[in-house]
């Protein structure tokens, strides 16, 4: 039995894919607890999951939709990751003491996690959640990437070992990577450690119905996403995809997400020819699904991409425009820029991936194989346990 | 020596290496990047931004380093001026910068 700490920040896609692995592993008879933010793990994890609380930020991450480029880059690592970082560490480090894990799991972007495991020496395991952190994205950029060290070396001194040098996002003990070659292509990867399990698809907790009978088999049914942490950006992006959706309507039923109630302000009201959702269980409904419209979000790409779903690909920031970027390399989908589309062209783009001819679809099929053979939370366990395995074996020969 | 006599000059266009001719350049190469967008209207001066004014991404400059690469050949290094940008530089990068960049290149390998 080793005892797994698994470190998230409190943003869904960083946390949902490591759900099913905690799952795996507890299944094979590990013990799985979790350091973050109590509320939101435990509802997405189940009620009864360990959870060591952290410290959290007073305010989520909310950002307006000018906020782009460089811009938001500095912004994510200045304003979010960089103090969270601060905030977690005692309450990483409490945990660590309380509970005494053999292996941490730590996602990329929860800094903490790796720096007081660092300090504790405790292996520790990189869970990645976005293909765009593992393709050296700053590597034309060396006076953003010294800036970015910079942080780093000032959080490992407060939080970390200063004996250490390798940088926080990519552990030498291995580093799971819920992506796959479908996106990265043949990019070399950051370690030899690295191990790209694709999407980890498993079953999440129900939390409301879907009328899956409103489903019309007659129509090609077509999705719009702006995913979990976009909520307050899409007002004028989902009015248009709704009116294009509805431009449609003879050939496509539009279901249309929005959390933050933003089209009730719509001019004329939403038409009948489309669903809105306040939230949808998007992996039930993926098998219905012909396209995806989203912001390019890893997780979203992922799993459309895992069910052969072509997409249209309207990046906002962060790691979204290069993973739009690859989708589009893969030939499984139509770029489009978010803050300027019209309902016109979106409808174009929506009729391009639908059309067979076009060949989204097969790539979007191809990309399908490639994650469904990458292993998921399986491999991800898989690869845990050896890491596990083998710090048993170092402490058992010293 | 002028550019025409050493042959560099491409069918499109022979290469002013003015400052006018040189945005003009590239006004229209951002134009051909933009359009595949959707932002087809913008207006590019010295003063616009790439990244707010255009909503450049990160990815969409490695884009455009190749089409100067393709107009210019060797003599203009995209990539070089780009990496030796601190991030408050590049969040601000002008259009206008850019230019002057070019220009600069051009008339560097001109006097060698």
């Amino acid at each position: 039995m080793t005892r797994f700490l698994f470190v998230v920040p409190p943003l869904v896609g960083h946390t949902n894919p490591l759900v099913g692995v905690a799952d795996e592993l507890t299944r094979r008879g590990h013990r799985v607890a979790w350091a973050g933010y109590p509320d939101q793990i435990r509802r997405l994890a189940g009620e009864d999951t360990e959870v060591f609380e952290t410290q959290m930020p007073d305010a989520g991450l909310t950002r307006g939709p000018k906020l782009t480029g460089p811009a938001a880059f500095q912004f994510l690592w200045e304003e979010f990751f960089f103090p969270l970082a601060g905030l977690m560490a005692p309450g990483v480090d409490a945990a660590v003491r309380e509970f005494g894990p053999d292996v941490i799991v730590s996602d990329q972007h929860a800094v903490a996690g790796a720096l007081v495991a660092e300090r504790h020496g405790i292996p520790y395991v990189t869970s990645v959640t976005t293909s765009a952190e593992l393709t050296d994205p700053l590597s034309s950029m060396p006076k953003v990437e010294a800036w970015l060290q910079g942080l780093f070396r000032s959080l490992r001194e407060q939080f970390g070992d200063p004996e250490h040098s390798t940088d926080p996002r990519y552990s030498p003990h291995g580093i799971v990577a819920f992506t796959g070659r479908a996106l990265l292509g043949d990019t070399p990867l950051p370690n030899d450690h690295v191990q790209l399990v694709g999407p980890a698809i498993a079953p999440r907790a129900a939390q409301s119905g879907f009328p899956f009978a409103e489903l019309d088999p007659q129509r090609r049914k077509v999705l719009v996403t702006l995913g979990t942490a976009n909520v307050d950006a899409g007002e004028r992006f989902l009015g248009e995809a709704v009116t294009a959706l509805d431009g449609l309507r003879e050939t496509v039923q539009g279901i249309v997400v929005d959390p933050g109630g933003l089209l009730a302000e719509r001019p004329g009201g939403i038409p009948s020819s489309v669903l809105v959702r306040e939230y949808v269980p998007q992996l039930d409904l993926l098998p219905h699904l012909d396209a995806v419209v989203c912001h390019g979000g890893h997780n979203t790409v992922c799993e459309s991409l895992y069910h052969g779903v072509p997409l249209v690909l309207a990046p906002i920031r962060d790691d979204q425009p290069i993973v739009s970027g690859q989708v589009v390399d893969a030939g499984a989908g139509i770029r489009v820029r978010f803050n300027r589309v019209d309902a016109p062209r979106l409808a174009k783009a929506i009729e391009s991936v639908l059309d067979p001819s076009e060949g989204y679809k097969a790539a979007a099929e191809a990309a399908a194989g490639s994650f469904r053979s990458a292993g998921g939370v399986t491999a991800a366990a898989d690869h845990l346990d050896s890491v596990a395995a083998r710090t048993a074996n170092v402490q058992a020969a010293g | 020596m002028t550019t025409d006599a050493t042959g560099f000059a491409t069918a499109k266009s022979p290469l002013g290496t003015d400052a006018g001719a040189v945005l003009a350049d590239i006004a229209g190469m951002l134009r051909e990047l933009l359009e595949e967008y959707g932002l087809d209207d913008a207006e590019i001066t010295r003063e616009t931004t790439f990244h707010e004014d255009l909503e450049l991404e990160s990815i969409d400059l490695v884009a455009l380093s190749g089409t100067l690469r393709e107009h210019y050949g060797n003599r203009v290094n995209f990539a070089e001026f780009v990496a030796d940008l601190e991030l408050d530089q590049i969040i601000e990068l002008t259009v206008g910068q850019l230019v002057d960049h070019v220009v600069a290149s051009l008339r560097a390998t001109e006097a060698s």
